[in-house]
């Protein structure tokens, strides 16, 4: 029978801890320059962005799926979103943003059940496709929001919007046949196929879904950074982990059932670590090391394979 | 026994995967408030004619009708759908999801109000249906990760019992459950008897299958054998039924008396494999074919593992005559042990390679001249012994992936051969396999034998144990259950004695 240890309560407290251990030990290190209370809302603040894109990646990661494409898409559903509200104001800012992140989503789903091959093959491909669309589609300059719309820059404007993400993937997770359906096609496509879930569809839907929380994440990012720049050769790529890590503590959490609190604090411990590492005078380069080294933990706590289990 | 209502009429059923034939031609009728037992031995076709009854395998041939109604559904649900449900071997609960979600999972229209889900009361609903069950202590909200094998089972339970479906198959669930939650599983039973719905019942328990089954269906290679009523029946005539077939003597061995050589090459002492296998302890003698027998889970698969050094967290010695102990793949293969696992196509063979790279795999080293691997040498290699196992093929640039199951299995047996093994652990050598590669393959095993080598047979088939063994060792519940010594008056009754 179930018992405490798997608890939602236990995760929480898992969670708690590890915010704990951290801030304590770098508050120890360097008590004048980190963690006041309002450094903390700033790292909260910066680390909700990723918390976006990571709610996002959870519908696509659970089915055992990936995608290299969420950064590319991040600065072309940005510059898109800044090119149509020159004329449009929020609402084409709003709805550039969403409507070609949502798009470029369906579409990276549909050529990945038309083509039949590894999700990670589909999206880098697509990711050098959309990085020259972006290049195409700001012609080479660097595109700023204008002023008078950077409601999201900053708070209470970051905070609404990001709220509203969160709650629409709970929603989504518990209210919908979506959320059970995407678990259940990565704990095992046979049997949810023989449960009659049409598992390509499926899959279309978190593709579209993953790329509608990007659209999300392109307004908060180019809102917060004010301007984007297209650029080509992968360069797109960095955008990609951080959000992801955000997903693998949402999935490691996924069985004390709070897939959505462990990636909005598991971004937030990597905020912390990050400005941690900053306040004690580390070089920037330093934030490459701890991102690597933040990604090799958290994907051995959460998808490290049982032993004699084939890795690739 | 086809008095009373008739719920379900199977009609030739058939069902072929490539060259096995897995159900041929099976026709029976299940009344209604009947439970009948499906039994048979492993591979005699039993799950997969049930699996095609509830759409998880397509229906090869024949016609199965239900309640007068023909039965041609895609998937569990469909079934589920028209009154078919079943409880499967393994793990039937799907992880990432709740209890509820598993529960409701593809029946989740009546807690769906325009494409909202109303979770509580899903789990309000699938909470009532636990108590009712007296599963109180499993939480329907709670993720379904949380619970150990036999709770997931029970949920299961649930699951494919709370719609009433017309037809509940039970496919050998009750080996996961503790004595409660048997007990539990046959009041469900009963329960549908009672209702005048039926039970298909699965199991290799004989006594159980007398104590709660009113008939009793057999199943043998595939082909329907007869239906018999439990209370004219006893365990020893169940056997019959089961194993009733002649046994072909045309490839197996004839010889009877041949002396085991004394000479002990590998010793085996208190090997023990968590969950697996316990405290197993055999010699295995020079020119000796050792079988190892048993139903699916006894065990006796991961001795062949154990024995090759591939079983993780092995405790006990594998212990050659020289004294080298095995602990790994590397140390087995160096000194002269191959192993040729059932699971071929995942464990044995290359698929996306050419013969040639599959036979010379692990023979580089002694083919490598100075370290330098020429082409040629390889090619002869691999054609010589391709040549010797008679291998149907274009040629050794041709891919594993494109070979029959025989075939592959040639590939399998020229690897080791080419590498001049002395100990062969093969587990289910002729699995899949048709009668003139499996002639083949016996010769062979005979031949190597006569050259002193010494082969660990590990097979699901009791007439293959039977022909070709010096000595059999049957398994039950990872421990070693039984002796035999090759006898013409050894028969299959006495090894199944030792299995169930």
């Amino acid at each position: 029978m179930q018992n405490f240890r798997n608890s939602r309560l236990y995760g929480f407290m898992i969670l708690a801890v590890m915010v704990l251990f951290f801030y304590s030990l770098f508050k120890f290190l360097t008590p004048s320059n980190f963690g006041s209370p309002a450094n903390l809302y700033s790292y909260f603040q910066s680390s909700i962005i990723y918390s976006v894109g990571g709610c996002g990646l959870y519908f696509i990661v659970v089915m055992g799926l990936f995608d290299f494409a969420v950064g590319a898409n991040i600065v072309l559903s940005s510059i898109v979103g800044v090119i149509l509200s020159e004329k449009l104001g929020y609402f084409g800012f709003i709805v550039g943003c969403l409507g070609c992140g949502t798009l470029i989503g369906i579409i990276i789903g549909l050529l990945y059940n038309k083509l039949n091959v590894p999700s990670m093959i589909v999206t880098v491909g697509l990711m050098l496709v959309l990085e020259s669309v972006a290049v195409f589609a700001a012609g080479g300059v660097k595109q700023t929001l204008a002023p008078e719309l950077r409601f999201f820059s900053g708070a209470p404007g970051n905070i609404i919007l990001a709220a509203f993400a969160f709650a629409l993937m709970w929603f989504i997770l518990n209210y919908t046949r979506i959320g059970t359906y995407c678990n259940a096609i990565g704990s095992n496509e046979f049997t949810a196929k023989n449960m009659g879930i049409d598992v390509k569809k499926y899959k279309l839907i978190g593709f579209a879904l993953l790329h509608f929380f990007v659209g999300i994440m392109a307004i908060l990012t180019v809102s917060y950074g004010t301007t984007m720049t297209a650029l080509t050769g992968m360069s797109t790529m960095s955008r990609n982990f951080q959000p992801l890590m955000g997903t693998f503590f949402g999935v490691a959490f996924r069985k004390y059932g709070t897939p959505i609190s462990a990636i909005v604090i598991g971004e937030f411990i990597i905020a912390i670590i990050f400005n941690g590492f900053v306040a004690l005078g580390a070089p920037t380069t330093i934030q490459n090391v701890v991102t690597g080294a933040a990604l090799l933990a958290i994907v051995t706590l959460t998808a490290r394979g049982g032993r004699g289990s084939v890795v690739k | 026994m086809t008095t009373g209502n008739v719920l379900l009429n199977a009609e030739h059923i058939d069902k072929r995967f490539g060259i096995t034939h897995a159900v041929n031609d099976v026709s029976l009728t299940v009344n209604a408030g009947e439970i009948r037992a499906l039994i048979g031995e492993n591979g005699s076709g039993k799950s997969t004619f049930c699996q095609m009854l509830c759409g998880i395998y397509t229906i090869g041939g024949g016609t199965f009708t239900l309640d007068g109604q023909p039965v041609n559904v895609r998937n569990q649900v469909e079934a589920n759908n028209i009154g078919i449900s079943i409880i499967v071997q393994e793990m039937g609960t799907l992880s990432g999801l709740t209890v509820a979600e598993n529960i409701f999972l593809g029946h989740e229209d009546p807690f769906m109000h325009r494409g909202i889900k109303d979770t509580r009361s899903m789990i309000r609903e699938a909470q009532k249906l636990l108590d009712a069950y007296g599963f109180n202590g499993i939480r329907a909200g709670a993720m379904i990760d949380s619970y150990n094998f036999e709770d997931r089972k029970l949920v299961e339970i649930v699951k494919a019992t709370y719609m009433k479906p017309k037809i509940l198959i039970v496919d050998e669930t009750t080996t996961a459950l503790s004595q409660n939650g048997r007990l539990e599983l046959y009041k469900i039973m009963d329960s549908v008897r009672a209702d005048g719905r039926s039970v298909i019942f699965i199991s290799h328990d004989l006594n159980e299958i007398l104590t709660h089954c009113d008939t009793i269906s057999i199943l043998r290679d595939g082909e329907y054998i007869d239906t018999v009523n439990s209370k004219d029946i006893d365990e020893d005539g169940l056997k019959r039924l089961m194993v009733g077939r002649e046994i072909g003597s045309a490839y197996y061995r004839t010889d009877y008396g041949k002396e085991i050589s004394s000479e002990v090459v590998l010793s085996v002492k208190d090997v023990t494999v968590p969950n697996q296998i316990s405290d197993v302890s055999f010699d295995l003698h020079r020119g000796e074919i050792l079988g190892f027998g048993g139903l699916s889970e006894c065990g006796m698969h991961e001795v062949g593992k154990a024995v090759f050094g591939a079983s993780l967290d092995r405790i006990g010695t594998v212990v050659l005559a020289d004294g080298t102990e095995i602990n790994d793949i590397p140390s087995a293969i160096k000194h002269s042990i191959a192993y040729a696992s059932k699971d071929r196509d995942n464990e044995s063979i290359i698929l996306n390679e050419s013969i040639r790279n599959n036979i010379v795999l692990p023979s580089l080293d002694d083919l490598a001249e100075s370290h330098i691997l020429k082409s040629g040498k390889l090619n002869r290699f691999a054609q010589e012994f391709a040549d010797k196992m008679q291998t149907k093929m274009q040629g050794i640039h041709q891919f594993v992936s494109d070979l029959s199951g025989g075939n592959k299995q040639k590939v399998v047996l020229a690897r080791w051969l080419g590498k001049g093994s002395d100990i062969l652990v093969l587990d289910s050598p002729t699995r899949g396999i048709d009668v003139k590669v499996k002639q083949a393959i016996y010769a062979l095993m005979q031949e190597l034998t006569a050259q002193g080598k010494s082969i660990i047979m590990i097979s699901e088939e009791i007439p293959e144990l039977l022909g070709m063994s010096d000595r059999i060792l049957i398994m039950k519940d990872g421990k070693i259950n039984g002796t035999f010594l090759r006898s013409p008056q050894l028969n299959e009754e006495d090894l199944i004695a030792k299995m169930v």
